[in-house]
């Protein structure tokens, strides 16, 4: 049962933001012809490598880390739990570029740790730099998903019955709750998978100035900095490369994480709401393991921060950040008319993308309906899948001839990426909404628009509220497609501070991360406690 | 709306079918109801109740058959009026109430579809809320209600629209066995109340026998059997349908089965058997008695007269042979 | 919410099409001088609005390239780091001929047929504050007490680095075997001007090649750096405006060009630190200066980074 003109209205919207350019990059590779694209293949055989060595260690530290902290703040309890998760989720608030550049400030030459202990991270300006950044930052998500699933799929219930049988409580975690997590776990590692091979931010700021180049930061050199036809044709063949990995491997987590299989096992009747189970074996093991968990949230997020703010307050470059150094005048510097403006620009788009975001969702909702909406939603997901790099590349091609440069194009290009954000979540929302508060208003006289009116958007309002500032908050962060279609009248405020890091100046660059970091955290303070039940939502069916 | 509403049916479904991919849901089936009739669907989970009121309110087209309401056609397999413009009233298993709505706002909410304004909607709406006892709850929202209190407002919601034809959907199922209680006692005062007709499905058959005129067993989409409660009690069409009815009993007797109800069980008689369970309901108990290989449940008034083991004789008062199963 | 779209997309596709009296203009210079021309540009030509893209030379190239091979550049003035980049162009017929007698102001070894010089760069040396002993001479940093220790600019990513490999490969007693030496001397290429005073304001290493405004600058916020202008003489490089030939607005362009060579837009330049091209705008801070012989270099610009990248790499 579908509604026609709001069927129609999609399939327009959707084929103009995501089909139409993505047919043009294929047009544009076809027409390249086999041989250059492999010619072009032979010389990207470094970046391919680099991108698979930092996405799978990447991944790896994402999984563990993520995974593990779950288990801990789910099934352990200790002091600081709740602070421990809050901490772990500002991971999804601060922009990978911005990641990058903090850890430059913390562990790099002349960084916090190494005036302080003398100690610098080796190879943080390469791949394992690369890899420890990307893996914190896909980090927050892995731990989204599995506390998800210990609380649904590997129901405590299940766990206390195998203790009632006799278990340990190691013994009942390892046979009971861990075999039923396994989808789950392995489905965020195919996330986390996608998540650190299309990232752009982190690469770029940490690899570029070493040379070490990722898929992603090839293709913005070729497209941005290269002056040599093949350089183009080489970055169609990565952009087309990394979208169909990135795809079929977004495909598997979505099969693995999809809600039938939950259906399939876990317990009706939803979680309990009795306490968490105590596990562990004793006081002493409890403490260690909490205290090593706050150890790594301290390296990994707190200490990376703190050194971004301390640099950004520091006077001038080659100074230690000691009070007597600090000065404001970094934030001033910065904030000129062209950061002012990118300002805006990126006000702008977030504003539109939200919007527009929000109403696409809402027509993929009315027009789709039952099970049509699974296989609307999976289609969704896959265009989320694509990466941002072959996204931007896509839309380049396509509407570049009439849109370059303008404000308009980089809308294109968010909307496309962005709006399924705003579709998983109301979609969820709308299943939950129970089918009779619509019913019940036709039943008692309303017709289907009066229904709509009165009954289904009061209700769906906090969830349209919470998807619009999501979108906002992702166009905010984003830097891959931006600095590949940017113009000189529509920058945004990651591409300045892309810039600032290029050029060189580390306490300005500071300077503008940390009030870019405080302006996504502003925007996302409305979701505070729901951030978590949303950006996972986009992952679940 | 006819003159003719006392002998026409204000609900006719003739030859309804409701498929779901292609499966029908509901299959065939013909019912009809009088003015102030009840009529209870009665059947287990999945044999399409739910579906059967959803199709008549206009949730659900039609794969086949036709639909009348208060005399006019409202639903063919080509199409139907939509559900806002049929003249029922629904009364859901889960409430349906909208939680950002109080009670007196909800029960208003029809009046005002009706085109009644504003305060004299809420002044209907509150007349609603007394005649179910809740309008004391009128400034309350969903959140705050118990079960039955919220059922108790969704049924006002469903008196405001003056149906013709009201509809419930398992309107106990969800409520403790107090409140269950209490909502059907309600459910049976406005019966004599009212003189709209009303289709109670549901899966329970205590409720069905105490609150219908005619009681229509459903099974796999298929209406099995329609006829008053006592007939489907007395008299079901196959073993099936026994056991939905009521707790059954089968014994062979000179190479026939018969159906014995366990009030048709007395103590005293020809008949030995032996105590093989004993189950206190309170009121009266229950026992489930071995003869020879054949089980009979009887049930008397009081607590537990025998112990599991006593041997004691009973006698039947009546016996009821199914019709053989090639009849049908 | 509907009309807010369509509003915010009217103004978002503003930003397109340009009117009369705006141009675009590519620029690798500083964004605070930039800010401070248009800030004057502002008080004499109000009408004259300019859309900057500021990037460093090696991208403002590509976005050329790219835009060249995708139906023309969309610019209409160029105002780049130094000469040997926009030679190229000239080369390529990108660019438009001046002719106006305005810029006749400017000395004639710091202008050519088809852009003006508006600035001079002076590469200078940059050291750690404390090193001892210091590099006096360009050729001090190939010496054994600066082993590992020299941080290098990228020529292809900034434009003054490529006027210095431009001197360096063409004057008499350096050649590229300088860079040969340097690299076997250990030097270390980075990125940017500015990544250079970073490490070595850091002590990562000691001693580098960077540009003479911005080690002052940075010098006056306090890094722990000197500035060393360098014997015989900084190499100075001149900092060339050009108009496009697809330029939509030339007359509006040639305003603009003009105006960089007057008095007050040299005034504001030499308020943020750069040497004024016009010698009667006041500026005491450089020293001696030696000057580049451009119509030799002009031509290899290809082969020199070619050759470069042989001695140190991708």
């Amino acid at each position: 049962m579908s509604n026609r003109p709001a069927l129609g209205g999609l399939a327009l919207a959707v084929g103009l933001l995501v089909l139409v350019p993505l047919a043009a990059l294929v047009g544009t590779a076809l027409d390249i012809g086999a041989a250059d694209l492999a010619a072009g293949l032979g010389s990207t055989g470094g970046p391919v490598l680099n991108t698979v060595v930092t996405g799978v260690a990447g991944t790896l530290v994402a999984v563990v880390a993520g995974s593990a902290f779950a288990v801990l703040t789910e099934r352990v309890d200790f002091a600081g739990r709740r602070l421990l998760r809050v901490m772990m989720l500002v991971g999804l608030i601060v922009p990978g570029y911005v990641s990058g550049i903090a850890w430059l400030n913390a562990y790099g030459p002349a960084g916090i740790s190494d005036r302080a202990l003398g100690v610098q991270l080796p190879g943080l300006q390469g791949p394992l730099g690369i890899s420890l950044v990307l893996g914190a930052e896909a980090a927050p998500l892995v731990f989204l998903l599995v506390a998800a699933g210990l609380a649904t799929r590997a129901e405590p219930d299940l766990e206390r019955a195998a203790r009632a049988s006799g278990a340990s409580a190691w013994t009942a975690f390892r046979t009971i709750s861990l075999p039923l997590l396994a989808p789950v776990i392995g489905g965020a590692t195919a996330i986390a998978f996608v998540l650190s091979v299309t990232a752009f931010g982190a690469p770029a700021v940490l690899g570029i100035p070493a040379g070490f180049g990722t898929m992603t930061t090839r293709i913005y050199r070729d497209l941005s900095f290269a002056a040599d036809p093949l350089a183009f044709g080489r970055a169609i063949t990565l952009a087309v490369l990394l979208a169909v990995a990135a795809s079929v491997v977004a495909a598997l987590a979505g099969w693995l994480l999809a809600p039938a299989r939950a259906r399939r096992s876990g317990v009706p009747g939803g979680p309990s709401a009795v306490a968490v189970p105590r596990m562990g074996s004793g006081r002493l093991a409890t403490a260690v393991v909490a205290a090593l968990a706050w150890a790594l949230v301290l390296l990994a997020v707190i200490v990376p921060l703190v050194a971004l703010v301390l640099t950004a307050l520091t006077r001038a470059v080659g100074l230690p950040p000691t009070p007597d150094n600090w000065t404001l005048a970094n934030f001033n510097t910065v904030l000129d008319t062209h950061a002012w403006a990118a300002f805006g620009n990126s006000l702008v788009l977030g504003a539109l993308a939200a919007g527009g975001a929000v109403l696409l969702a809402v027509l993929g909702l009315v027009a789709v309906r039952g099970r049509a909406r699974g296989v609307a939603a999976a289609l969704v997901g896959l265009s989320f899948a694509i990466p941002g790099s072959t996204l931007a590349a896509a839309v380049l091609i396509a509407y570049g001839p009439l849109l370059r440069d303008t404000l308009v194009i980089i809308l294109v290009a968010y909307l496309a990426k962005f709006w399924v954000l705003a579709f998983r979540p109301l979609s969820a929302a709308l299943e939950a909404l129970a089918a009779d508060f619509g019913r019940a208003a036709r039943a008692s006289g309303a017709d289907a628009l009066t229904a709509a009116r009165t009954i289904i958007l009061p209700l769906l309002w906090p969830s349209l509220a919470a998807s619009a500032v999501l979108v906002f908050m992702f166009a905010l962060h984003e830097l891959t497609m931006s600095s590949l279609l940017y113009g000189p009248t529509s920058a945004t405020l990651a591409v300045v501070v892309l810039n600032l890091q290029q050029l060189g100046d580390p306490t300005q660059t500071a300077a503008l991360a940390v009030l870019v970091t405080l302006l996504v955290a502003l925007v996302s303070l409305p979701l505070a406690g729901r951030l978590g039940a949303f950006a996972s939502a986009r992952w679940r069916g | 709306m006819s003159d003719q509403s006392q002998s026409s049916p204000v609900l006719d479904c003739r030859g309804v079918s409701v498929a779901y991919d292609g499966t029908p849901v509901v299959d065939r089936v013909d019912l009809g109801i009088g003015a102030g009739e009840t009529l209870a669907l009665l059947g287990p989970s999945g044999s399409g109740k739910t579906t059967m009121l959803y199709a008549i309110a206009g949730f659900l087209p039609l794969s086949a058959g036709e639909l009348w309401l208060a005399g006019r056609r409202v639903a063919t397999r080509d199409g139907g009026e939509p559900p806002e413009r049929r003249p029922v009233a629904m009364v859901f298993q889960h409430y349906g109430l909208w939680p950002h709505l109080d009670a007196l706002e909800t029960v208003a909410y029809p009046l005002r579809r009706a085109q009644i304004s504003g305060n004299e909607a809420r002044r209907q709406a509150r007349g609603y809320l007394e005649q179910m006892h809740v309008d004391h709850l009128a400034n309350r929202r969903p959140a705050e209600l118990s079960g039955g209190e919220q059922q108790r407002v969704g049924l006002a919601r469903a008196l405001a629209r003056r149906p013709a034809v009201y509809l419930l959907d398992e309107p106990t199922a969800h409520l403790d066995t107090a409140l269950k209680a209490e909502l059907q006692d309600e459910l049976a005062r406005r019966r004599s109340v009212e003189r709209a007709a009303a289709i109670i499905a549901t899966h329970d058959v205590d409720e069905a026998l105490a609150l219908a005129d005619r009681v229509a067993l459903l099974r796999a989409g298929r209406i099995v059997q329609s006829g008053t409660p006592t007939e489907v009690y007395e008299r079901p069409v196959d073993e099936w349908a026994a056991r939905l009815t009521g707790p059954a009993s089968f014994i062979e007797r000179d190479g026939r089965r018969l159906m014995v109800r366990p009030d048709w069980v007395m103590p005293g008689g020809d008949l030995h058997v032996t105590v093989e369970a004993v189950r206190y309901r309170g009121s009266h108990t229950d026992y489930t008695l071995a003869a020879g290989n054949d089980r009979l449940l009887a049930r008397w008034p009081g607590p537990p007269r025998h112990e599991v083991g006593a041997r004691i004789s009973v006698g039947l008062t009546s016996t009821y042979r199914l019709p053989p199963s090639d009849d049908r | 919410m509907a009309t807010l779209i369509v509003a915010g997309l009217a103004v978002a596709a503003c930003t397109g099409p340009a009117t009369s009296d705006t141009i675009t203009l590519y620029t690798s210079v500083t964004q605070d001088t930039v800010d401070a021309v248009l800030g004057a540009l502002a008080e004499v030509h109000p009408e004259l609005h300019v859309n900057v893209f500021r990037a460093p030379t090696g991208q403002l190239d590509a976005r050329i390239a790219a835009e060249q091979r995708s139906g023309g550049v969309q610019a209409d003035v160029l105002w780049a780091t130094d000469p040997l980049s926009t030679e190229s162009y000239a080369a390529q017929g990108l660019l438009r001929p001046l002719s106006s007698d305005a810029l006749s102001v400017v000395p004639a070894q710091y202008r050519s047929d088809n852009f003006v010089g508006t600035r001079l760069l002076n590469l200078v040396l940059v050291a750690h504050a404390g090193l001892a002993p210091q590099p006096a001479a360009w050729h001090d940093l190939t010496d054994a007490a600066y082993r590992d220790d020299v941080a290098l600019p990228d020529p292809a990513f900034a434009g003054s680095a490529f006027a210095a490999l431009g001197y360096f490969a063409s004057a008499p007693g350096y050649g590229m075997d300088f860079y040969r030496q340097l690299k076997a001397n250990g030097a270390v290429q980075l990125q940017a001007v500015g990544d250079v005073i970073t490490n070595v304001a850091n002590g990562t290493q000691s001693v580098g090649i960077s540009l003479d405004k911005s080690v002052r600058d940075a010098l006056d916020k306090g890094s722990p750096i000197t500035l060393i202008w360098p014997q015989p003489g900084a190499i100075a490089v001149y900092s060339p405006a050009a108009i496009f030939r697809s330029s939509r607005n030339p007359a509006a362009a040639a305003t603009f060009v003009d105006f960089l060579v007057s008095v007050a837009a040299q005034t504001a330049i030499a308020g943020t630190g750069w040497q004024p091209v016009r010698s009667d705008v006041p500026w005491d801070k450089s020293g001696p200066a030696l000057d580049v012989d451009w119509a030799q270099v002009f031509g290899q610009q290809q082969q020199l980074l070619d050759q470069y990248r042989v001695i140190f790499g991708q």
